[in-house]
């Protein structure tokens, strides 16, 4: 075994372990603990990486078998064993994702007995479960090998109509897996949405997969390159001397696989088609000048996917070269990946308002599984000569798997490879307990913050009277100084009680509903009149000119906008984790209404067990019949305030004006 | 269809919540929780909160719950059919015995109302039912009966419309001049009168079909593309096979066939 085949396996072993124990704390804990699934994206990693792309990769398996058995095309014969093992293990770690992804995974078999004919999901469920099936079938006569020749031979016999209904099945479960998104016109977004998605998901995943199967045939062929070899370390060398036999570096399936480029590329022709008819159709190719995150998505998805190796297949020379076809390979399957990733996830965010990003969890169990079909099919490949089938093919018994004459397994269990397994271990630990310590943090939904948060000076508080966790900033030391500096702490917090009992800010601050509610006019007036108290803060504000157009009437129209002066002070908020408000208007607090509301709401109901009256927190307490939207000149309602003060005299006051 | 629904008159709405304590009593949620929800989602809905009131304009509200569409996405997205359209009572209803937990209906609802329960090991999707115990029982739905305003009535969805379209023509009304639910996504049981827009609430313009009827050709065009891909590839190999006996290419096919996977020949 060579260096790079050594390191490649045991990376692989350890996102498989680790993967492990990410599978086994998310049966235990449950999606939500141990994702960041949520209601606004409820797909994650684990269906559109694991089994959107995952299955979109694995297309191979039923294109060799339709170019080689239907078309019979004997030239690609030796690719159709890797083909098939792609699909068998595309497949396999796809489903058994899944059986993680659902949120009841032990009734994953519902479906079999539960039908909906209308559901696009209940076809795809079927479908890959079905095509699974055949491609296990049909590698059963390589794993088997000739140990029981009467299996061998059924499948044999069977082996042209298993690729006939293997195909149909992939036929329609890939057109079907872009028919998921047909239901979520409104959702997703309109670069990757399109009636015409089925047949656009179809040959991109035809396309794709067959560049995958180059890509997986080119790099087994580099793994294997015994040019390192001699450079390799002492353990790996001494026990894979057999595997070293002087390989050629020429591939000898290399004319394959670019005339397999070549199939490739004229689906991916069609699907660029498509994909160009949908964009000028539907007129969403506006979307890809605007330069946000989707128009490079979508640019640099389809160059990967399509562009580049629709280029690389053009130039002769780049198709015949084995580094032209890996770097085509590579790129077409990492392109469609990423528009698996586009349809499935990007794509939503808009929807969404708001980002998705897998959490550890998510990542290490997404990984984990496919290293894990990635170990398996590396054994299978090196102990089936799944590449070279025109090599002897070793007999595999019970008694060769366990103990291989030359293969990794004696280079992981002998003494030889001691240093390599704690190694691993040594990775392994943090990580598991990183991922331990990743999930065990979900008490977030259940914590209820307080209303008011202060900075440490107590010169601003956050007031988030309604805890939207879109806070209302209220300056409190300008508000200090402008009633008269320290005398003027009465003027709010007169019941001086613990908690925010303070006045609340529409006792000032009148008309609660109107969008310029937080400016007063008269109070700004007054304090321009007032120089004394303003010199040392804001000394230009002193004259009607400063904020009016000095040609026009004097109107709220012709005023500049509160944030040209207050700048800093009437930033919203965003520091609460949760300000999402996508218009929110900056020239005005929006928070301010909601602020007062929660803090109203609350003091009524504490007030009307005080005062014995029932009825006081009742909506139409202050709303009368209809929705309240007070009229310009509504006097300040000051019954609430009588009540406040009634109760002032019987409560005691602890003194101190604790902001 | 004489199915029941639930006109909400946004005008009358206070925002006053009271059908969201009535929904968490009857759904026997816990009320503390419940309230807390309103800060952890956009919307406020969530695995215990199937209704929520959001300000959609200055000083007016408006209920957003499950609207019980005529041609629901989630029921054609389903797999194993757990939500289907109750033809009697007009309601959406989810089966939980039959869910998988694939999540599919959140994904295809236009109006982004299913829920999930996140924090459960063992989660369900939470929605409204438009109370059918309830409604078998003779009694409106909890949300109906709590409002005080009378910004809900409940009643068949024909005489609602009807109701509606009476309020919105008379003479002076403010009204805008639509009944959303009417037509939306192929009709709602939910309809929705407002003196303004209600664009906050996701709906989509009148004229938009519903997703799933849009997508019903491909479903019914799948069997058909099964068979053509069947037929095309046993013709292009009969095709093929008798082209290349007549050119004397059988001995070349012959000469595989000893390979692990091969063809019958």
């Amino acid at each position: 075994m060579t260096r790079r085949m050594q390191i490649l396996k045991d990376i692989l072993w350890i996102l498989a372990i680790w993967g492990l124990v990410a599978g086994v704390l998310r049966m235990k804990m449950g999606l939500g603990a141990t994702t960041n699934l949520s209601d606004a994206m409820p797909w994650g990693m684990w269906k559109i990486f694991n089994m959107l792309a995952g299955a979109a990769l694995s297309t191979s398996g039923f294109m060799l078998g339709i170019i080689v058995y239907v078309f019979h095309r004997k030239q690609f014969k030796s690719l159709v064993r890797p083909a098939i093992f792609i699909a068998v293990f595309g497949y396999g770690s796809s489903l058994f994702a899944l059986l993680f992804d659902i949120g009841l995974p032990h009734l994953f078999w519902h479906p079999v007995f539960m039908w909906n004919l209308h559901s696009f999901l209940f076809e795809v469920f079927w479908c890959v479960s079905m095509y699974f099936s055949i491609a296990a079938l049909e590698s059963l006569p390589v794993i088997l090998q000739d140990r029981f020749p009467s299996i061998g031979r059924v499948i044999h016999g069977a082996v042209f109509f298993l690729v006939v209904i293997g195909a149909t099945l992939s036929t329609l479960h890939h057109s079907s897996l872009g028919s998921l998104f047909l239901l979520t016109p409104q959702r997703l977004h309109p670069l990757w949405f399109s009636p015409m998605i089925p047949a656009q998901f179809l040959t991109s995943a035809i396309g794709g997969g067959l560049l995958f199967l180059i890509f997986v045939r080119l790099a087994y062929a580099w793994l294997h390159d015994p040019g390192l070899s001699p450079n390799a370390p002492f353990p790996t060398r001494v026990c894979c001397v057999a595997d070293e036999k002087p390989e050629s570096e020429k591939i000898p399936e290399l004319p394959a696989l670019s005339k397999l480029a070549v199939i490739a590329a004229v689906f991916l022709s069609i699907y660029l088609v498509l994909k160009v008819v949908d964009l000028i159709q539907s007129g969403s190719w506006r979307y890809l000048g605007k330069g946000d995150l989707y128009s490079w998505l979508y640019l640099i998805e389809i160059t990967m996917a399509v562009i580049a190796p629709l280029g690389i297949v053009a130039v002769g020379a780049a198709r015949r070269s084995k580094a032209g076809l890996t770097v085509a390979g590579l790129l077409g399957s990492l392109g469609l990946a990423l528009n698996r990733l586009d349809v499935g996830i990007f794509g939503f965010f808009q929807d969404a308002g708001k980002i998705y990003m897998p959490s550890l969890l998510e990542w290490s169990l997404s990984l984990g599984i496919v290293a894990a079909a990635g170990i398996v099919y590396l054994f299978f490949a090196e102990h089936l000569r799944l590449f070279d089938e025109t090599s002897e093919a070793p007999v595999i018994t019970l008694k060769t798997i366990f103990q291989p004459p030359s293969q990794s397994w004696r280079a992981t269990m002998g003494p030889v490879g001691a240093r390599r397994i704690s190694l691993i271990f040594v990775i392994m630990l943090p990580l598991a307990f990183v991922s331990l310590g990743a999930s065990s943090g979900d008490s977030e939904g259940d914590v209820v913050k307080p209303p008011i948060a202060l900075d440490q000076t107590r010169a601003v508080l956050k007031i988030d009277g309604d805890r939207r966790d879109v806070a209302t900033i209220f300056e409190h030391v300008k508000h200090q100084r402008r009633l008269g500096d320290k005398q003027s702490c009465q003027v709010c917090h007169h019941i001086a009680k613990p908690d925010d009992q303070t006045t609340s800010c529409w006792q000032c601050h009148t008309k609660m509903n109107a969008k310029s509610d937080a400016f007063n006019h008269e109070k700004h007036m007054s304090w321009v009149a007032e120089e004394k108290k303003l010199d040392g803060f804001y000394p230009e504000n002193r004259s009607c000119v400063f904020c009016h157009d000095p040609a026009g009437p004097k109107s709220a129209e012709t005023a500049k906008s509160c944030l040209e002066c207050h700048k800093d002070d009437m930033a919203i908020v965003k520091d609460w984790a949760y300000a999402t408000e996508p218009d929110v208007d900056i020239r005005y607090p929006i928070p301010y209404r909601d602020a007062m509301h929660g803090l109203c709401i609350k003091c009524h109901a504490a007030k009307q067990v005080e005062l014995g009256k029932t009825g006081m927190d009742e909506c139409a307490h202050c709303h009368q019949q209809g929705a309240y939207v007070p009229a310009a000149d509504e006097p300040v309602d000051v019954e609430p305030q009588v009540e406040e003060n009634e109760a002032v005299e019987g409560s005691d006051t602890d003194s101190g004006d604790n902001p | 269809m004489s199915a029941y629904g639930i006109l909400v008159d946004v005008t009358k709405c206070t925002g006053c919540e009271k059908c969201v304590e009535a929904c968490t009593t009857v759904k026997k949620e816990d009320p503390k929780k419940v309230d807390t929800d309103r800060y952890n989602a956009k919307d406020g809905l969530s695995g215990r909160k199937r209704i929520s009131i959001l300000p959609v304009a200055e000083g007016r509200f408006a209920r957003k719950s499950c609207l019980h569409c005529d041609e629901p996405n989630c029921a054609a997205a389903c797999l194993v059919g757990a939500l289907k359209k109750d033809e009697k009572t007009g309601a959406v209803l989810y089966d939980p015995k039959k869910c998988i937990g694939c999540r599919y209906c959140m994904l295809a609802c236009t109006f982004h109302i299913p829920r999930y329960e996140w924090e459960k090991a063992l989660p369900y999707v939470v929605k409204c039912d438009m109370c059918v115990d309830r409604q078998a029982k003779g009694d409106k739905p909890a949300c109906v009966e709590a409002c005080k305003y009378n910004a809900l009535t409940f009643g068949l969805r024909e005489d609602l419309l009807r109701k509606a379209k009476e309020t919105i023509s008379k003479p002076g009304s403010k009204y805008v001049q639509r009944v959303w639910g009417e037509t939306e996504v192929g009709g709602t049981s939910l309809l929705y009168i407002s003196d303004v827009d209600l664009s906050a609430l996701d709906w989509p313009s009148p004229t938009t079909p519903s997703a799933s009827k849009l997508a019903m050709p491909v479903v019914k065009a799948t069997p058909v593309i099964g068979a053509t891909v069947i037929t095309s590839l046993l013709g292009i190999n009969w095709i093929i096979k008798r082209r290349m006996k007549l050119m004397g290419g059988e001995a070349e096919e012959g000469a595989a066939s000893d390979d692990a996977i091969s063809h019958e020949d």
